[in-house]
């Protein structure tokens, strides 16, 4: 018989079967329909972590620290051997860890590599208030340093180049901060702003006491334990725009990475944090991959790259994803045993049929491919109702899941052709597998004992 | 031509052997009508598979066109199966679900006949039993009588040399039934179609040029053919 001949056959015995096949194969829609959407889900997921990522970190993008326990997990666990170059740092759950931090000279060993360049260091920013030009209330805002390497969008005002930084006296305000201050964007370009920074103060010892009182007498050592701070002024550069694509979702005042510079040294100034950084970041000439085991080697540094960063969010992803694809896998071999059983019953069924056709010269082998066309229909079927409802889903969900999750134009089920023809393709297999057993006994039937029973 | 030889066909083992054929030996000559006749339990319906190869007997030979189908592999008996023969069945052993269309190629589809051919033999077939104008209706729509019509249908569709009806009347009133025999009779000679009729209906057995009396597995009398 010929493969067409008999793939219509095993059609049309499965359409005379309506409400069997359609049932049998619902059990493998639901494994297809969870295995799709838990598919498209981490598709989107990951191209949603990947744009993020570009969005926000250079390819080229090197993190340097001194210490692996910070770029590793569980920084700060456990008891460690103390040496002197030990500091302390704030660890997520905000206790207190020790680790070792990159000094100055280290920065300047690293400013001097020629296969790396923009090395800056991380200076955490802290300042005590912010006056705005114009406005009488002071604020406390956070700060940070603006990143050259992400492109983002303004309000008002303009920015420089992709790459280029702004001016020491420039700062960059975030669009969040207007409704608070009560001004329109376009108001708050080119007005001043004043940053209060203030200097951790050193205990004095009682040499000091003792000097100042000499030289100024009690002034002097009031002064000398009065908290001290410092303004920098600033003119706003631009106002920065909310970004979906942003990591951080804590509107920040943004300075240049050198005015970043004078506010940390000054308010680290004579602690034991003076001259110190977590890390610092810098940007690969060549392949960072390479660069990365170069400065490990070279320095003992532990270096991430932005593949690496990437990795960490994509395992993140993956395991959400697994998590729920071993469901639907539960899912299709439940169905497997549906099918077989189906199968089972059809070849009881139909045992004179099979007597027929074994008398009518159909060969073992043609008859064993009727009964695992028949499963392999159905397993097409399953899937391609599956994947259908899923898709279906997809199309009238993606819409409100994005405002929903506020994605901002990126929408979080994405189904990717292949992977979803690949599927069904592996569901026809399946189910082809799990009629073998049923479609075996088809074929071993004894045509004299077939054609005995009506 | 049609030797059967020495056919010899036992069930079970050693203690409780039973032989439904006992050295069965007879010849029917080409185009032919042949009864074979006897009770239940007589092995007339073994004798019927061993001759179309169904079965396969301990010893003897089934001579057609002088070749040996015993010493034939599984696949060429069902391909010999497929092209030379056809059988018609007491209790039909029509596809309810299927069309009249689909009923009668399935001979066709087995034996690798080429689509395109199919469709005029397929209604020429249909046309020949009187059920044309129903192929598109479900065999299970269908009476007992056009089942059967349905059933010579689809054993005459691919030209079959050799023709086997295991009691094709025995489900059938006295009226349908005559004309189920009709047609069988018809085609046989016609066609010079051999046709082997296994029945127990002595009426029927008649009708056949040859008989071939069978009893607790020995054939006891031959009336007719080449003697």
């Amino acid at each position: 018989m010929k493969r067409i001949d008999i793939m219509r056959r095993a059609g049309r015995n499965l359409q005379q079967a309506k409400g069997r096949t359609f049932l049998t194969s619902l059990a493998i829609a639901v494994g297809a329909f969870t295995l799709t959407l838990s598919l498209a889900a981490g598709q989107g997921a990951r191209e949603y972590a990947d744009n993020l990522l570009k969005n926000n970190i250079d390819p080229q993008a090197l993190f340097i620290v001194k210490d692996k326990a910070i770029t590793s997990a569980g920084a700060g666990d456990g008891i460690r051997e103390y040496t002197d170059d030990l500091s302390s740092t704030t660890a997520g759950s905000g206790a207190s860890v020790a680790v070792k931090m990159l000094t100055k000279d280290d920065i300047a060993k690293l400013q001097a590599r020629t296969d790396i360049k923009e090395v800056v260091p991380i200076y955490s920013l802290s300042s005590r208030y912010v006056a705005f030009q114009g406005i009488d209330k002071k604020y406390a805002v956070s700060l940070n340093y603006y990143d050259s390497s992400i492109l983002s969008d303004v309000a008002a005002g303009s920015l420089p180049k992709l790459g280029e930084q702004i001016s020491s006296n420039e700062i960059l305000v975030p669009e969040d901060y207007l409704e608070t201050l009560g001004v329109t964007a376009e108001q708050l370009v080119g007005k001043t702003v004043v940053v209060t920074v203030p200097q951790v103060t050193a205990t004095p010892t009682q040499e000091d006491i003792t000097n100042a009182f000499v030289s100024g007498g009690d002034k002097a050592v009031q002064e000398l334990f009065a908290p001290k701070t410092k303004n920098f002024s600033f003119t706003v550069r631009a106002v920065l725009k909310k970004s979906a694509m942003a990591i951080t979702s804590n509107p920040q005042l943004h300075v240049s990475t050198t005015a970043a510079g004078e506010m940390f040294d000054y308010a680290s100034k004579g602690t034991e944090n003076a001259d110190k950084y977590l890390g610092a970041t810098a940007i690969a000439k060549h392949d960072p991959a390479v660069t990365k085991t170069t400065l490990e080697k070279d320095h003992g540094y532990s270096v991430q790259t932005a593949k690496d960063a990437q990795g960490l969010l994509f395992t993140f992803v993956n395991i959400l994803q697994g998590i729920v694809a071993g469901f639907a896998t539960l899912a299709l071999i439940a169905s497997v045993f549906g099918i077989i059983n189906t199968q089972y019953i059809s070849v009881l069924e139909r045992t004179s049929q099979i007597g027929l056709m074994k008398a009518l010269g159909m060969r073992r082998r043609d008859i064993g491919k009727l009964f695992r066309y028949e499963a392999a229909w159905i397993g097409f079927l399953g899937g391609a109702l599956g994947v259908g409802l899923a898709l279906i889903l997809g199309w009238l969900m993606n819409p409100w899941i994005t405002k929903q999750l506020d994605l901002g134009g990126q929408t979080l089920l994405i189904f990717v052709w292949w992977q979803v023809a690949i599927l069904i393709l592996s569901l026809v297999v399946i189910a082809i597998i799990a009629g073998w057993l049923p479609a075996r006994k088809a074929a071993r039937l004894d045509p004299i004992e077939a054609l005995r029973t009506e | 031509m049609i030797e059967v030889r020495a056919v010899t066909k036992t069930y079970g083992k050693k203690k409780n052997i039973f032989t439904a054929l006992d050295d069965v030996s007879f010849t029917i000559p080409d185009g032919a009508s042949v009864a074979i006749i006897g009770k239940s339990g007589s092995g007339k319906s073994t004798l019927m598979h061993v001759m179309s190869g169904l079965d396969r007997p301990e010893s003897g030979e089934i001579m057609i066109d002088g070749e040996n189908i015993l010493t034939f592999k599984q696949k060429r008996v069902d391909v010999f199966r497929s092209e030379k023969m056809a059988f018609i069945f007491q209790s039909f052993f029509v596809q309810g679900n299927e069309s009249c269309y689909n009923n009668v190629g399935l001979p066709l589809e087995i034996a690798r006949v080429p689509m395109r051919h199919r469709k005029t033999r397929i209604e020429k077939a249909l046309d020949a039993v009187g059920l044309l104008e129903k192929k598109k209706q479900r065999a299970r729509d269908l009476s007992g009588g056009q089942k059967q019509r349905l059933a010579i249908a689809r054993a005459i569709v691919n030209k079959p040399t050799i023709l086997f009806a295991d009691e094709p009347t025995g489900n059938l009133d006295s009226v349908t039934g005559a004309s189920v025999e009709k047609l069988l009779f018809d085609y046989n000679k016609k066609n010079n179609t051999t046709l082997i009729v296994v029945t127990h209906d002595i009426d029927l057995a008649k009708r056949c040029d040859m008989q071939v009396y069978i009893k607790d597995g020995k054939v006891v009398r031959v009336l007719g053919g080449a003697q």
